[in-house]
């Protein structure tokens, strides 16, 4: 019989960075911005002419300066974990701060970039590149809004010592929501100022 | 990052990404409608997807399904751009109403 049979391996049991919710939340985004990139690619199969010379006209440097904001302020959230772990709680207050610091200039492009496309006559009724091109980017912002909150949240906690080398699950949570929006960015970037 | 990245692993690798963004900003202003532009931006995608996911996430120290669903993302992506373009046609049909 199989009595003496070793006993199985116990399950190698990996971490969940951060906490199950906000992983929740994540796949949720990744789920909506899946289903929105098909929007892109319909639309791009029933109108070629139109997205192969969309880009021309969108100013693709505010496009490069929101991709540099996000990979900086990206890093420096690795520098906030990197230095929680080692209980460094005045330099994780910093990487935080200027992780937020940094994110903010997304909005601030976007803002400018947005009142350069309506000078220009793009807006969106300029036709359908730009109506998927506003309704996919627009959409990206209210998510990086939401991790912009969140980053001030963090900092406020980690101005409070909450967290420590021990318990950082918070600022993780934060991190790792921060950088699925990172990923998003750098799939829509190449859709709207690269591919044609 | 992981737990026990070596010193100045995050700079690298935020050196790289900065790179291939710039290599994607020199191709916005020059790249021409085609098969390489398709396969380049393809591949730009799924590299800077897997640095962000495994290096500034640390995922792949993390639960398997985590990993495999974030991996699973950024590789099915970069296959929809080359099939959006190549088989165009076909996801038109595909997607009209009769």
């Amino acid at each position: 019989m199989g009595l003496s049979a070793a006993p199985p391996a116990p399950s190698v049991v990996e971490p969940v960075p951060g906490n199950r919710g906000i992983w929740v939340g994540i796949f949720c985004v990744l789920v909506e911005f899946l289903l929105l990139f098909c929007v892109y690619f319909i639309a791009k199969a029933h109108h070629p002419a139109a997205f192969a010379t969309g880009p021309d006209k969108l100013a693709s440097s505010a496009g490069v300066a929101i991709t540099l904001l996000l990979l900086t302020s990206g890093y420096c959230m690795v520098k906030a974990l990197e230095t929680i772990r080692r209980d460094e709680r005045r330099r994780t207050f910093a990487w935080v701060v200027a992780a937020l610091l940094l994110g903010l200039g997304y909005p601030g492009v976007k803002f400018f970039e947005i009142r350069w496309n309506v000078a220009h006559g793009i807006d969106g009724a300029a036709g359908i590149f730009y109506t998927v091109y506003y309704y996919l980017t627009l959409n990206h912002l209210v998510h990086v809004s939401w991790g912009l909150l969140g980053l001030c949240w963090v900092a406020a906690r980690t101005a409070l010592g909450v967290y420590s080398a021990r318990d950082y699950s918070g600022l993780e949570a934060a991190a790792m929501y921060w950088h699925s929006t990172d990923v998003l960015w750098l799939i829509l970037f190449p859709f709207f100022y690269v591919l044609r | 990052m992981t737990l026990t990245s070596p010193p100045g692993r995050a700079e690298k690798v935020w050196l790289l990404l900065v790179a291939l963004t710039l290599a994607g900003a020199w191709l916005a202003e020059t790249g021409q409608p085609g098969w390489p532009l398709t396969l380049v931006v393809a591949a730009l995608i799924a590299v800077k997807g897997r640095l962000v996911i495994d290096r500034y996430m640390g995922i792949t120290r993390a639960h398997p399904r985590i990993r495999r669903i974030l991996h699973g993302f950024v590789t099915l992506v970069p296959l929809l751009v080359i099939f959006s373009h190549g088989w165009g046609n076909l996801l038109q049909r595909l997607t009209t109403l009769h």
